[in-house]
């Protein structure tokens, strides 16, 4: 399956812009969420869902579908942004984001809302699911790609690096990891919490063809995903360079921004950057 | 005739691959764990090996279910169930997704191997998670029966599944029914509820018991979720006397099932719990010595019976 949209890297611009007003105005209605990675993540999810991705919102089990998984699950206001940007659900839905019994709640849930693939929350569980996905889909001779979107705060857990080894280890050429690296996680930056570098050298020497870039930028994003070789029997890393809270100068690049929120005139100020 | 539990696990598998199911098995370098080479042999590519990685091999197994295909891992119950917990709980329960989670050499299978390789507290663990079906099948019979089952069912499930080779008991006979307490014996004077194949151990004490002109029910507990509760409550209410006999902690485990049912239902009988004692890991001790030292063997269940309907009898008198 293809993506219908295949937006061009400045509709991409745009159509990112639009998507963070949604996530500020959702996550301020809603008076909580994961605002800084929201927005660190917005790009990457802008490119994959209006360039990359072969899926329909109209049939969004289709069974030829590509896959997503957002391990980075925190990041929901983001993915749900994105996805009601992208026609999986009214927009209506966005007002009623961690109300009780919403078909969005805090963390992504499979059987709630339309276009996501596993429930997610827990750190270091998409690498896993990510690479039986795409080791089903060789085993069943299917084309369709499997694509996760880590956090990088979430590598300190071991059980991405058990799946690493063993995507190299069954060649799964149809497996893309993407990891936002933001360097800032819950607490602090990466580097001072957990040293996390050299990252390329790490994933190369797992086994995976190493591509980095600039994750708030379309153009260099869609640049790499043009590069892609899925004969090459090696699973691929993006290492994707982004601002945690990007798009927003009072947001951008602070650990304290993880949870909090935009109030008052926070909101009205956010907006107008994003205008 | 007797046969291995695992060995009729594979030759199941064998059986529903070749019918056309996209079985797919995963194991974490436990292939002589599962007796699972026959298979292997026959559908290589259908055979999966993470390693010696428990969170991969049910994650991995989780996103082979969400391509297509009937995921069965297959390794030691102790690193199933302790090491992948989360993935457990959350890419197979929350996630609801069509992985069949087989815990092998369940309770102190490992014996003198340790607490380490012990596992006592699968039940309790598996119990406290969501939408996940439970079953630990007593005879090679059964066996094969919820294997069919839980391979034609959409949805998570947990085999916990011993190494045992043993005769099919009388009472699994005919079609397995999920939540279904099978009888295997009807008496009058007390009842043995057994986990699983502790149904075994239960016979035996219950032929011990007859001698001594104690009558004796043996019934068995293989489907623990679901649970025909309304049978259970039957079964309660004919006997004012009940062991539960398991190879599991007395905490969470099938003790605890039918406490907490007699305890809501407010029923008028005497309990007592066999398994390993509340805050206690089992010895690294052979299994026969581990099931002496709890009273789980034949003779230890007959002379916790014995005691128990003597007091009971001195009690009314």
């Amino acid at each position: 399956m293809k993506n219908k949209h295949l937006l061009s890297s400045s509709e991409l611009q745009e159509r990112a812009r639009r998507i963070r007003r949604k996530i500020i105005e959702m996550n301020s209605r809603a008076g909580a969420g994961h605002t800084g990675a929201d927005l660190s993540e917005t790009d990457i999810l802008t490119t994959l869902y209006f360039h990359v991705l072969g899926v329909d919102e109209n049939n969004p089990e289709a069974c030829d579908r590509d896959r997503f998984i957002l391990s980075k699950g925190h990041g929901a206001g983001g993915y749900y942004c994105t996805l009601a940007e992208a026609g999986f659900f009214e927009e209506s839905w966005l007002a009623t984001y961690l109300q009780a019994d919403s078909r969005l709640p805090g963390h992504p849930v499979r059987q709630k809302t339309p276009g996501v693939e596993l429930n997610t929350g827990a750190l270091g569980h998409g690498m896993p699911v990510a690479f039986g996905l795409a080791l089903s889909a060789k085993m069943q001779n299917k084309s369709w790609k499997t694509f996760v979107l880590l956090g990088d705060g979430e590598l300190a857990e071991g059980s991405n690096w058990e799946a690493a080894m063993a995507a190299s280890h069954y060649h799964l050429d149809n497996l893309v990891a993407i990891i936002d690296r933001n360097t800032l996680q819950l607490a602090d930056r990466t580097e001072t919490i957990m040293s996390l570098e050299p990252l390329e050298a790490k994933w190369r020497s797992f086994g995976f063809e190493v591509f980095t870039g600039d994750g708030n930028s379309p153009e260099e994003l869609l640049k790499i995903f043009s590069k892609l070789d899925f004969t090459s029997g090696k699973p691929k890393l993006i290492l994707a360079r982004t601002v945690k809270g990007k798009g927003i100068s009072f947001i951008e690049d602070q650990a304290a921004w993880h949870h909090r929120i935009p109030v008052g005139n926070e909101v009205f100020a956010a907006i107008k950057e994003l205008e | 005739m007797k046969a291995e539990l695992r060995q009729t696990m594979v030759e199941t598998l064998m059986e529903e691959t070749e019918k056309g199911a996209e079985i797919v098995v995963l194991v974490s370098d436990s292939t002589s764990t599962s007796k699972i080479s026959p298979f292997q042999e026959k559908f290589p590519r259908r055979l999966i090996n993470v390693g010696i990685a428990e969170q991969n091999l049910v994650g991995a197994a989780a996103g082979m279910a969400l391509g297509g295909m009937i995921p069965v891992t297959a390794n030691a119950a102790p690193f199933l169930v302790s090491r992948s917990n989360e993935q457990v709980k959350a890419d197979i329960c929350y996630s609801k997704t069509n992985v069949k989670l087989i815990g092998l050499n369940p309770g102190f299978a490992y014996g003198s191997l340790g607490p380490t390789h012990h596992s006592i507290d699968d039940i309790s663990v598996m119990r406290g998670f969501g939408s996940i079906s439970l079953f630990a099948p007593q005879d090679p019979r059964e066996v094969r029966n919820v294997f069919l089952h839980i391979l034609g069912t959409d949805g998570p499930a947990y085999v916990r599944l011993d190494s045992l080779s043993c005769e099919n008991l009388p009472g699994t006979e005919g079609v397995f029914t999920p939540g279904k307490i099978s009888i295997h014996r009807e008496g009058t004077g007390i009842a043995l509820l057994c986990l699983g194949t502790a149904a075994h151990q239960g016979m035996a004490a219950a032929a011990i018991l007859e001698e001594k002109g104690i009558s004796a029910t043996v019934a068995g507990i293989s489907s623990i979720r679901p649970l025909d509760r309304e049978a259970l409550l039957s079964l309660l209410g004919r006997h004012d006397t009940v062991i539960t006999v398991e190879e599991h902690s007395v905490h969470g485990g099938i003790g605890s099932l039918v406490a907490e049912l007699a305890a809501e239902e407010s029923l008028p009988i005497r309990l007592k719990r066999l398994g390993v004692p509340e805050g206690e890991f089992a010895p690294a001790s052979p299994p026969e010595a581990i099931r002496a030292l709890y009273r789980l063997d034949a003779d230890g269940i007959a002379s916790t019976a014995e005691d128990l309907v003597k007091s009971v009898t001195r009690r009314i008198s």
